[in-house]
């Protein structure tokens, strides 16, 4: 596009140079028209140029006149179509302008465009870094979103595991408080049956001691038993050897009895006698002593016995005394085990009332544990969503953010572009405005031309008559002119007389000039005119060819420079497209990251 | 009295457990053992002398005598006092208190089996209803003269 406006200033700067060219060719044309007075001037100093040239003039007059008539409608067909050119170039100055308007109202907006996508480039670049900070955040939820998770899942199976226990619990304590109760019954029992215990064995004490008494009084009793016994053993063996001897000495006297022969007969009888009851008195006293050992034998057993038994009652008494001090020891024992097990009896009921509260808060938390553990699978699960979420997110906002990079590098171009367009266009308003004067100009001078052609055509009409007299004027010219030819070839031969002639044909000449100044006074203003015009005809019909190739050129340029708008146009639809695309995106970004917030909060 | 003519007063005694009959006539008196003295360079059975009614008469210890092993005297101790003719010994016995008559026809010799050297002490054996009494040669226990050879 702004080589096509370059292209297009180029024409319009070549098309007001050759405007320009133009108008410099129309005052080149006036002095070249001046310059012909003055060859006219020169022709008529020269005589027979003047005739031929008059002739020719005649001719050309007439032509001149025909080729007025139709330069007169062509220029009237130029004028119309330079005015339509002038409106054309007006209207394209000001399709400039509103396009300039346009243009610098593009940039700007264009300006607006790239400031806001750019914004919208930072803003999704912030927003792509607070998406991985979100996606990285939400990792983190997710790492301590599964650490609750399984902390949470420990803390349900601890919470059974301690409802349970806490159960078991309850049960033991019952079980503790019946074993308590139990336990107290039979301290109770125990204290009643040591009381007992420890009454019986004061009584047992009190008889060991009598026993002991008993026992010491028999024994001393025995003792003397024995002593006796023992004294009846003594008087026993006297006995016994008083037996011995009476029967010894009963035997002395059967004996000599037998000696005796018939005389001691009765002397025998009685020794017999005496010998039988000394025989009885032994046995009496060997079975006394027989009954005596056994006696002493019994008492001997009996002093031990005695002294045995003195000894097991006094280790009685002294056992007993032991048992009775363990008894006192074991009362005060079973008395603080009594109020033990009643403070325990007291503390296993305290204990069952805190115990049912733990099982019904341990079951409690057992429940609420369960519920956070779902909850926090449930979390965990939206967390997952979220993490894919945050994934699409990250993606849609990297894509986002490589889209805004390539929209404001092309937003970059495009300003490039419509700066450059501005300036185009700028240039081309300038060049339009330009244009314009000069089309103003030309139309100025078309209406001048026109005018002037006007009366050039009326001016040439009557000169065409007249030209009719001047062309017989000048056949009667170019007879003279010819006649001056033959003069001015016989005058060829002698050039000094030429110029001589030629002096005074200066000196006709300049009187012709005179009488031609007179003759044609509209002459002059019509060879004057005629040539203008036939220069300015030749210089505007190139003019016109290089206008009609430029405006061709400007068209076509027009043309592309609408395309390239259009192309524009279409540029700034895809973007309004892409904005309005990055406007949804942000929209649903905006959505998601409130999605996000709402979740994470 | 044919009767009391057949028997003859034994003095029975005992020793080892068996009862001796010795004849009344044989024997003077009887005496618990009190004191005796010690004879020196006398065989074993003596055990010395006894001092009896103004006469020292010299003590045997019939265990010694027949073989058998010596024990303590005691109270049941007797010494029989053995005359024949102008000899008169001590019979140191375990026990003597009967004075009994026993019949002629009651006293046999004694069986051949033991008529050997514990034989030529044995005169004859009584039979009295259950019990045995061996009948004692006075003559044969108090021989000393083959004892003092023997010595």
């Amino acid at each position: 596009m702004a080589a096509s406006i370059e292209q297009i200033t180029a024409n319009m700067v070549s098309l007001t140079s050759s405007i320009n060219e133009t108008s410099s060719s129309i005052t080149e044309t006036s002095s070249s028209i001046k310059n012909v007075a003055d060859v006219t001037q020169e022709m008529v100093t020269s005589a027979t140029q003047v005739t031929t040239s008059i002739n020719e003039i005649a001719n050309s007059i007439r032509h001149v006149s025909t080729e007025t008539d139709s330069l007169v409608t062509s220029i009237n067909d130029t004028a119309s179509t330079i005015d339509e050119m002038a409106q054309s170039i007006k209207s394209v100055a000001e399709n400039a302008e509103n396009l300039a308007s346009a243009a610098e109202e593009t940039s700007s907006s264009i300006n607006e465009m790239a400031a806001s996508i750019e914004e919208v480039s930072a803003t999704s670049e912030n927003l792509a870094a607070l998406v991985e900070q979100i996606s990285a955040t939400i990792e983190q939820t997710v790492h301590s979103v599964q650490g609750v998770s399984t902390s949470a899942e420990k803390i349900s199976e601890s919470a059974s595991s301690s409802a349970s226990a806490s159960m078991q619990l309850d049960r033991s304590i019952r079980s503790i408080a019946n074993l308590a109760k139990t336990a107290d019954e039979i301290t109770n029992r125990a204290t009643k049956d040591a009381q007992e215990g420890a009454s019986t064995i004061e009584k047992s004490i009190k008889a060991l001691l009598k026993i002991k008494e008993t026992m010491k009084q028999s024994s001393t009793v025995i003792r003397d038993m024995g002593k006796r016994s023992s004294e009846i053993g003594s008087i026993v063996n006297t006995i016994n050897l008083i037996a011995e001897r009476t029967n010894l000495l009963s035997l002395n006297a059967s004996i000599e009895a037998a000696r005796a022969g018939e005389a001691g007969r009765g002397f025998a009888v009685v020794a017999e006698e005496i010998r039988n009851l000394a025989e009885r008195a032994a046995k009496a006293t060997s079975d006394i002593a027989s009954i005596i050992k056994t006696f002493q034998e019994v008492t001997q057993e009996a002093v031990t016995t005695t002294n045995e038994g003195l000894k097991i009652a006094e280790e009685g008494s002294t056992l007993a005394e032991d048992a009775g001090k363990s008894l006192k020891k074991i009362l005060l024992g079973i008395e603080d085990v009594a109020q033990l097990v009643n403070q325990i009896s007291t503390a296993t009921n305290e204990q069952l009332t805190a115990g049912q509260n733990l099982v019904n808060e341990a079951s409690i938390t057992a429940t609420q544990a369960k519920q956070i553990a779902n909850a926090t699978s449930e979390q965990s699960k939206a967390v997952y969503g979220m993490v894919q979420i945050s994934g699409q997110m990250r993606k849609i906002a990297q894509q986002v953010s490589q889209a805004m990079a390539e929209q404001a590098k092309a937003s970059r171009n495009i300003i490039k572009a419509a700066q450059n367009t501005n300036n185009y266009a700028a240039s081309v308003s300038r060049a339009t405005k330009e244009q314009a004067d000069g089309a103003n100009q030309i139309a100025r001078v078309m209406e001048s031309m026109k005018k002037s052609t006007t009366i050039i055509s009326k001016a040439i009409s009557e000169q065409a008559t007249a030209g009719e007299q001047v062309s017989r004027e000048a056949l009667r010219l170019a007879r003279l002119i010819e006649n001056i030819n033959r003069a001015m070839s016989e005058q060829a031969n002698a050039a000094n007389q030429i110029d001589k002639a030629a002096e005074n044909m200066k000196r006709q000449a300049d009187q012709i000039t005179k009488a031609m100044s007179e003759q044609s006074r509209a002459m002059k203003d019509t060879s004057f005119a005629i040539d203008n015009i036939i220069k300015q005809i030749k210089l505007i019909t190139g003019g016109n060819i290089k206008q009609s190739e430029l405006t061709t050129k400007i068209s076509e340029l027009i043309l592309d420079i609408r395309r390239f708008f259009e192309k524009d146009v279409e540029i700034v639809h895809d973007s309004e497209k892409i904005i309005s695309n990055l406007i949804e995106k942000v929209k649903s970004l905006d959505i998601l990251w409130k999605k996000g917030q709402s979740k994470l909060g | 009295m044919p009767d009391d003519k057949d028997k003859e007063n034994y003095i029975l005694f005992k020793l080892v457990g068996t009862t001796y009959g010795i004849k009344s006539d044989d024997v003077s008196q009887m005496e618990m053992v009190e004191h005796i003295t010690p004879v020196p360079n006398a065989p074993d059975f003596v055990e010395g002398l006894v001092f009896l009614r103004g006469e020292v008469i010299p003590a045997i210890n019939l265990r010694a005598r027949f073989g058998f092993e010596k024990i303590e005297y005691d109270i049941k101790t007797r010494i029989i006092i053995v005359q024949k003719g102008e000899r008169k010994v001590g019979l140191i016995v375990d026990n003597a208190r009967e004075f009994v008559a026993i019949p002629g026809e009651v006293i046999k010799p004694p069986p051949e089996t033991i008529s050997g050297l514990s034989g030529q002490y044995l005169q004859g054996v009584a039979t009295m209803g259950d019990r045995l009494i061996l009948i004692l040669n006075i003559e044969k226990v108090l021989n000393f003269t083959n004892i003092k050879t023997s010595v």
